[in-house]
């Protein structure tokens, strides 16, 4: 947890609504500039990219997917949507057979990119496109190797129908009170990453002990972060945590009566990563995904499934509240390395899976 | 074929021409089966015992891999729950079977039918399906019976859980009790009713004679049953890993998925799934002596009469039990999944404004790797079926007529996969050809490889039944108006037991396409099958999406079961060998 990120994030905050024609390549569905044709006309002999991805949803997934392959005609984007452990998971299947298969990983555990750093296992690669980003995003990494392309929030939500807005809980330690026992849902670090960062900063505000509380109140362990959401829709629990707003703000958009609790203890901030993998076996199709990710029409696809935008020129996301009202937590990049990892194994000495 | 090393080139091409013109084929043919049994069965078990005792990276010689396995009370844990819940779903799958073996086997009860629909229905229903249709249906909070409950006795505690050990266990075992049936049906209409009748005539009703006479005889068959539910159960892994994390409760299956997380540790998994195999293979030697046991009278085949008993107004209570299983085990959990396929909310239950078109129109429109996991499942389901088919077929025929000595072994490699729990076959293969030089991972021959050498047992089973049936004396007519041995297969052997192939190649196809166990870590990006994307959206609990890919999972399944049934008769699924 540092403040000085959290002070780039509000700055980010603030570019959010001031639109500006910052330097960068902006090329539209009609006219591509040389760069960027030549790019395509060099991906198109490889055909399609692989894109492991654990940050959006599988529905938002998708749609990038296709406007990606709208935008490029003849490319094709393999979507392979799952929890960003899982996604790592197969990734280090690939790894250890050493028959490449994805192109781009997407993960929401920061701590798999200086890992894969590290050993060499990514594709240096700074895109145009990345310089008309919003600053918090701009330099994802001073070496190049990733990219943020996803600013998630993780945070708390409620069924209307099952508690009150008075008895809602406000902060993080409100959800160890006795009364919500059996009612929380909450997805697991073995497979999400942002749970394994919320799981962190809980450690790192109120020791080790808040898991072992928390667990007194018997939550629902799925594996995503998204599944307690669907818990709430059905009524079968009545709080899910550290859930992301986007998926609640959707499910609340499709008339679901939920509610967006940002805990006055802080939001769990994941400005996550994406990075070409070192051997991918579609390096240039994959370069320009990358320059997609980072361009606008990218943050206008994930914006209307209420991602956060990461270019100054598309407006955030209605429903939620703007970045710079927020009170926003986060471990750095090295913190997650260590500490979620650590996490995984105290949650399932905890809770037993 | 190893001395054929003569001196000279010419000499040696000439006496090899000669020899191989001498050679029976079917010698050939032994030697070719026997190289690809090695390659599906063998290596990969052989590699998977050998990476148990090597060290990561160097592949020197270690005992740390088991240490590591076995070094942490968790995982010690899981094995102990693997066991637990194999025992209690294998006790209550008996419980539900064995009367409704019982009751269509010996009795005047009424409704059949219903049973037959049962047996077949919770056999095609994936077990994996199955268990999010018991989330929906006995969630505490949300699930449909417990709103009942609630709504008719406005209590607030839920009436079913299955979020809990007892849950899980019988969510299982509603899935697998017709392996128990099976069992105890056939070996029931083995035994003649003048058994019973000489109970009765020594003053023993119908009930004791049932319960010291009937069942006693047929107690090999119960047993036999149980074990296999029982193994089924430990190797289960999509039922455990939906509703066993929420329930807390993790097995061996699920902790072996863990020394798949980075970093890979395929040399722990490997040491960890010993025992797994272990116990199946001590299991399944048990199961075969009690049921080769000769000492029952009912299996003399001397015939004896065979009278239903005639059960009054006992027989509606007995279809009454039959008929809540079939409800449990296959109508509910069905209704539920097509409800929630076409449902916006699958909570806010059964409403004209909740339906919805929408889950299916986006996996069949907007969903790129959903059209493609069908067509992956259908090519691999119907390669592995074909490969698996004339594998068990040609196996079959050379061990059944014994053309050459050890044919026997072929048989045997044919049967070991029926041992070896698929995450544990799947690990195997991961370990022995997903790197270079074969490289094989991520691709679509690895998908199909396991599956043919997985599900071989049940084609060689059914090739074997089927070949017993054919009299060698038509294939000898044959042979003596000058026919090859392969030609007298093709033209004779195979025509006569075509229909017997088809079914064994149906029930393949029905359980590759399916299968998730053995794919979930040799998939890629693009072998992506259906099974393993219902997993992973199921991650999300994305339940009316999850339902509807379910749902056209089904139809496939019921298509292909459907022209079974026409083409080879009702019970094609569901004979015991």
């Amino acid at each position: 947890m540092t403040n000085i990120t959290r002070r780039t994030l509000l700055k980010a905050g603030a570019a959010l609504g001031t639109v500006g024609a910052l330097g960068g390549h902006h090329a539209s569905a009609q006219e591509m500039g040389p760069y960027e044709r030549q790019l395509y006309e060099a991906a198109k002999k490889e055909g399609q990219v692989t894109w492991y991805s654990g940050q959006l949803s599988a529905e938002p997934g998708e749609a990038v997917g296709q406007a990606f392959a709208e935008r490029y005609p003849g490319l094709k984007a393999n979507v392979i949507r799952s929890t960003s452990q899982v996604a790592f998971q197969r990734l280090s299947q690939d790894l250890r057979a050493r028959t490449p298969q994805c192109d781009i990983l997407s993960s929401t555990d920061s701590g798999h990119y200086s890992f894969l750093k590290r050993e060499g296992l990514l594709m240096k690669f700074r895109p145009k496109n990345a310089d008309g980003m919003i600053e918090a995003a701009r330099r994802g990494d001073p070496d190049d190797t990733f990219q943020i392309c996803y600013f998630g929030l993780y945070l708390m939500g409620y069924n209307t129908q099952k508690v009150s807005a008075a008895d809602a809980p406000k902060s993080w330690t409100d959800l160890l009170d006795p009364k919500w026992k059996d009612q929380i849902a909450i997805g697991h670090p073995g497979y999400s990453g942002a749970i394994g960062i919320w799981a962190l900063m809980m450690k790192q505000m109120y020791g080790a002990d808040y898991l072992k509380k928390l667990e007194r109140n018997k939550p629902q362990i799925g594996r995503s972060s998204m599944d307690p959401v669907t818990l709430m829709n059905g009524g079968e629990r009545a709080i899910g945590i550290a859930i992301p707003s986007a998926t609640t703000l959707l499910s609340m958009s499709r008339g679901n009566p939920l509610k967006l609790i940002y805990p006055t203890d802080g939001t769990v901030a994941t400005p996550a990563p994406t990075a070409i993998i070192a051997n991918a076996p579609h390096p240039n199709a994959a370069k320009l995904f990358m320059e997609f990710a980072t361009g606008p029409e990218y943050s206008r696809v994930i914006t209307r499934f209420f991602n956060e935008s990461l270019r100054p020129e598309v407006p955030p996301p209605v429903g939620g509240r703007p970045l710079n009202e927020i009170k926003l937590i986060m471990p750095t990049m090295a913190e997650a390395e260590k500490g979620v990892p650590e996490m995984r194994e105290v949650w399932r000495d905890v809770f037993g899976v | 074929m190893t001395d054929t090393t003569a001196p000279g080139a010419a000499a040696r091409t000439a006496s090899l021409a000669a020899r191989l013109r001498n050679v029976e084929p079917a010698t050939l043919l032994w030697v070719a089966l026997a190289a690809v049994l090695l390659v599906l069965v063998a290596y990969p078990l052989g590699k998977l015992l050998v990476v148990s005792f090597e060290t990561r990276g160097t592949g020197a010689f270690t005992v740390d891999n088991y240490l590591t396995a076995y070094g942490r009370a968790r995982y010690v844990e899981a094995l102990v729950h693997s066991l637990e819940l194999g025992a209690l779903a294998a006790a209550i799958a008996t419980v539900l079977a064995v009367p409704m073996a019982w009751a269509v086997s010996r009795t005047d009860m009424p409704g059949k039918w219903v049973v037959w629909i049962a047996v077949l229905g919770a056999f095609i229903l994936p077990p994996f399906l199955a268990a999010i249709g018991w989330i929906l249906l006995a969630g505490p909070n949300a699930g449909f019976i417990n709103q009942v409950w609630r709504w008719a006795t406005g209590a607030s505690a839920p009436l079913v859980n299955v979020y809990t050990f007892p849950g899980l266990a019988a969510v299982i075992a509603l899935h697998s009790f017709p392996l128990v049936f099976i069992f105890v049906k056939s070996a029931l209409d083995l035994v003649s009713s003048e058994m019973e009748d000489a109970a009765n005539i020594l003053g023993a009703g119908t009930w004791s004679a049932t319960r010291r006479i009937t069942l006693p005889l047929v107690l090999p068959a119960i047993v036999g049953g149980t074990i296999v539910v029982f193994l089924e159960t430990i190797a289960l892994f999509g039922t455990p890993a939906i509703i066993g994390i929420p329930a807390r409760i993790n097995v061996v299956t699920t902790q072996l998925w863990q020394f798949f997380e980075y970093p890979v540790r395929v040399e722990v998994a490997s040491a960890y799934a010993m025992p797994l195999l272990g116990i199946t293979v001590v299991m399944i030697i048990a199961q075969r002596l009690l049921l080769a046991r000769k000492g029952f009278v009912s299996q003399t085949g001397k015939g004896g009469e065979r009278r239903p008993i005639r059960l009054g107004p006992w027989r509606w209570v007995v279809f009454a039990w039959c008929a809540l299983v079939g409800l449990l085990a296959v109508a509910l959990p069905m209704l539920v999944l097509v409800q929630a396929s076409f449902a916006k909310g699958w909570g806010r239950g059964f409403s004209f404004d909740n339906l919805t078109l929408s889950n299916y129109e986006y996996l069949l429109f907007r969903h790129e790797m959903a059209i493609q996991s069908i067509w992956n499942t259908l090519l691999f389901s119907s390669l592995a079926a074909t490969f698996a088919a004339a594998l068990a077929l040609l196996v079959a025929y050379i061990a059944g007529r014994r053309l050459v000595p050890f044919s026997g072994a072929l048989g045997f490699l044919a049967m070991a996969p029926f041992v070896i729990p698929g995450i544990v076959m799947a690990i195997g293969f991961y370990a022995a050809y997903a790197a270079p030089p074969l490289a094989l991972y991520g691709t679509s021959i690895i998908i199909v490889l396991a599956f043919t050498a997985r599900f071989l047992p049940i084609a060689y089973a059914n090739s074997t039944a089927a070949i017993r049936s054919v009299h060698p004396e038509m294939e000898e007519a044959a042979r003596i108006l000058g026919s090859g041995r392969l030609r007298t297969i093709a033209r004779i052997t195979a025509p006569l037991i075509r229909k017997s192939l088809l079914g064994g190649w149906l029930l393949v196809f029905i359980v590759s396409a399916r299968e998730l166990s053995s794919a979930v870590f040799l998939v890629g990006p693009k072998t992506l099958t259906m099974a393993v994307l219902i997993y992973d959206l199921s991650e999300a609990g994305n339940f009316e999406v999850v339902a509807a890919l379910g749902g056209l999972m089904l139809v496939i399944t019921l298509a292909l079961v459907a022209v079974g049934t026409r083409l080879v008769g009702r019970d094609f699924m569901l004979r015991r060998e």
